[in-house]
Formats: structure tokens, sequence, C-alpha cells
């Protein structure tokens, strides 16, 4: 009976010694900074609607080798 | 370098999330924002696009804490040289002092690296891109970090893309910038170095080529004769690129531009204009730099006082190595070649007073040889 006792405890910390890593990636995984930067689609609508809205960033009088 | 569509520059690979040491960091802990908005343009309110320029303790000084000891005062991050050589160009006065620091910040200072733009995405000063996903690299790609930046001298010298030139050999021989410019010089050693010849653990061929001096050693006479007299580029390195003038400004947008004139190939031998005990050879390659002294004109015409404090012919050290050149072919290839050594008549005349240290006198050049190695 003992036996048995001392197996469940085991057990139970045991579970403590797992790591969380997979749980904390999942998290990381639905905020909307990955759902949309995973996606070329909403990526796609995002830069042609900045595009719009920014002028370019680069002078057009740049001229001859760096 | 294939350029990149916009989305292309800030899409993220998934499969960061199974990168051992940067998978569990969520993206705001590094950029801020806010990750529970569904509003990317509410949501990127107070992003920050590189979190590792100019400081990057933060981002990642807290896992790799040795190198962020000293990158500050790596080259790449402190642009250290370029502020030394414009310091002691420029006009002392304060107020003009004052608007050449704006003009250096303006221009000057936009090229420069960071750790996030060698290991995550291309440098901002081409315009920027996630190199692979947002996935971390260990070692920048040559193409898209080092040529990306240093494209129109030392990729078009060590590709072999002027024609007439051949690739470096180290190129044939699929070396990669890395095998001789290090992580650790690329880090920083703390120290604070006014030249990127002066850098301790910077490249140098002997690390390889160590046998050159023996006794065994093919070619070990005409080694041992010029040792500590010409650079190894003397012998080894093909025509390169020089460039001419620069001029720099902001468009009617407040756009920053600049312009450089005319560049063309080729060789040239002077006087070594830093000789110290690591560099002390007399004779080393030398290029015209994009320099002048109206460089700072739109801001300020008396920016540039002391222009001829320094040289517009530049120690170089091309990256265009070969084994056989047209200089090394035999002795008299060089010695008695004036074609090859800067003299007065390949300076401008404007240019003359700053480069009266790295021309080459008549009475300088090596005289012919009669005497052959065997």
């Amino acid at each position: 009976m003992n036996y048995a006792r001392l197996i469940s405890i085991a057990i139970v910390f045991s579970l403590f010694l797992i790591p969380s890593a997979p749980l904390t990636s999942q998290a990381y995984e639905d905020t909307q900074c990955f759902q949309c930067h995973t996606s070329a689609k909403k990526l796609i609508e995002a830069t042609r609607e900045i595009a719009k809205m920014r002028p370019a960033l680069k002078s057009s009088e740049i001229e001859g080798e760096g | 370098m294939e350029p990149l569509a916009p989305h292309e520059k800030i899409f993220v690979d998934s499969e960061i999330l199974d990168d051992e040491n940067h998978g569990e960091l969520a993206c705001h802990e590094c950029h801020g924002g806010n990750p529970d908005d569904p509003n990317w343009k509410t949501a990127h309110k107070g992003v920050v696009k590189d979190p590792t320029y100019p400081d990057a303790t933060t981002a990642c000084g807290d896992c790799h804490d040795e190198i962020n000891e000293h990158y500050q005062k790596s080259l790449h991050v402190s642009l250290r040289p370029y502020r030394l050589i414009i310091e002691k160009r420029a006009n002392p006065e304060a107020i003009i002092s004052k608007k050449v620091a704006g003009a250096m910040n303006n221009h000057c200072f936009q090229c420069h690296s960071s750790c996030g733009q060698c290991h995550i995405s291309r440098p901002d000063s081409v315009e920027g891109g996630f190199l692979d996903g947002h996935l971390f690299q260990r070692k920048p790609p040559m193409e898209e970090v080092c040529t990306a930046c240093h494209g129109s001298r030392v990729h078009k010298e060590y590709f072999g893309e002027q024609e007439g030139t051949l690739p470096s050999i180290h190129r044939k021989k699929y070396m990669k910038c890395d095998k001789c410019h290090t992580g650790e010089e690329m880090h920083g050693d703390g120290k604070e170095y006014a030249n990127r010849y002066e850098v301790e653990n910077g490249p140098k061929c002997i690390a390889c080529h160590e046998k050159i001096y023996d006794k065994e050693a093919k070619n070990v006479i005409t080694h041992r004769i010029h040792k500590d007299k010409a650079s190894c580029h003397v012998c080894h390195s093909q025509p390169y690129n020089n460039c001419s003038t620069c001029h720099v400004g902001k468009d009617k947008q407040g756009l920053a531009f600049y312009k450089t004139e005319s560049s063309w190939f080729d060789f040239k031998i002077g006087l070594n204009p830093i000789q110290s005990e690591k560099r002390p050879e007399k004779f080393v390659t030398v290029r015209h730099n994009p320099v002048d002294p109206k460089l700072f004109d739109f801001y300020e015409k008396k920016a540039l006082r002391s222009f001829n404090a320094l040289p517009t012919w530049k120690l170089s050290t091309p990256h265009n190595i070969q084994l056989k050149t047209p200089q090394n072919a035999s002795c008299n290839a060089c010695h008695g070649n004036e074609s090859l050594f800067l003299l007065d008549k390949d300076v401008v005349d404007k240019e003359k007073e700053a480069n009266k240290g790295v021309i080459v006198p008549a009475n300088l050049i090596p005289r012919k040889q009669k005497w052959q190695p065997k």
C-alpha cells in the first residue's frame, strides 16, 4: 500500500517537471502579431494599404555608387 | 540580391516557434505593440522595428552577454572611422560643427548595422526585409547582408563582375566573408579603433598562408625580399573599383540623397598613408574614395575647411586576390613600371595637397632588376 502511494506521489511531482514551452509557444501562436505576420494574404492587403498611405521612403535623386 | 516584395519583407516563418532559443520569445517582448489588438494599425502603436539598434541590451544582451559587452564598439555599429575622418577635415567652429553633425546623421550614419540587421534581416540601408522569415541566422548570408552593403567595391571585386577581372581566388574556393572576417571581429573586442586596419582580430593573410616565409616554400625568396615592404595586395590583387566625389542633400520631400560621379576600375600602388607596426609596408594598393570638398555644401559651404588633412587615395585591401597577376609575372613587370604607381600626374590638381603623402615620387619607384629569382 505504501509502495503504491509513493508511486502516485512521484507521478504527481513529475508533472511539474514537464517543460511548459509548448504551451507558451501555443500562446504566442494565438497572438494577433503571429496570426497576421504568418499570413501572406493578410500581409499583402496590409502592405498595399500602407503603400497608399505613405509616400516613398527613398529619394529619387540618389545617383551613382554608394 | 533579389529584391523582396513589401509583404515578403515582414513575413514570419511559423517555424520560428521551433527555435529552442528564440521560439519562446513573444513578438511584443522585443518589438512592443499590442499583441491582443486585431486592428493592425492600432496594434503597431509603439512598435520598434529594430529593437537591437541603437541598444541591444534588452533584446539580446540578457542571453548574449559577452557580445553585448563589446558590440557598441564594433565598427559596424559605432562607425567611429567615419566620425574621425570627417572631424579631421571639418571646420571646428561650434556652429558649423553642429551642422556637420546633423549632415552626418542624415547621411553617413544611416549605413550602420546591428544584431538584427545581420542575423534577422537585411540591413536598413538596403531597404531591409527578413532574411528567412525572421528565423535567426547564426551566420549572416554573404550576399543579402555583407555584400548588400559592401556592394560597389567588395561585391564587384570578389565576384569578378567587372569586365576583364576574375573572381577572387578565395571565391573560387567557395570561401565566404566569415572565413576571414570572424564573428569576433564583427562583434568588436571592446577597443575603440580609428580604422578597420587597426582591428586586432581582423583578417590576416598570414593566418592561412603561414608557410610562405619557410625555407621550403614556393617563392620564398620573393616573399622574404618584399616582406614589410609591399603589402600582399600589391602583388596579388587585380584592378579594383575607385569612386569619385560625393554630394549629399535633401530633396523636395525632405528625403536624404547622395550623388557620386564616375567610378572606374584601376590598380595603383601608393605610399602607405597609415604605416604602423601592424601595417609596416611602405607600398600598398590605394583606392580613390567617394569624397569631395563640397560634400556637405547643402548644409554648410565651409564645412570641410581642412579637407586636405587626409588623402583621398586611401590604403585599400581589394577583395579580388589572384595567385598570378600581371604585376607579379616577373620582377620587372612591377619594378620600373611607372603605370602601376600613383604618380603626381594621376592626381587631380585640387587633391594634390591632400595626397602628397601617398603619391609615389619618381625616385622611389623600385628600379628595374637584372637579377631574377630562380
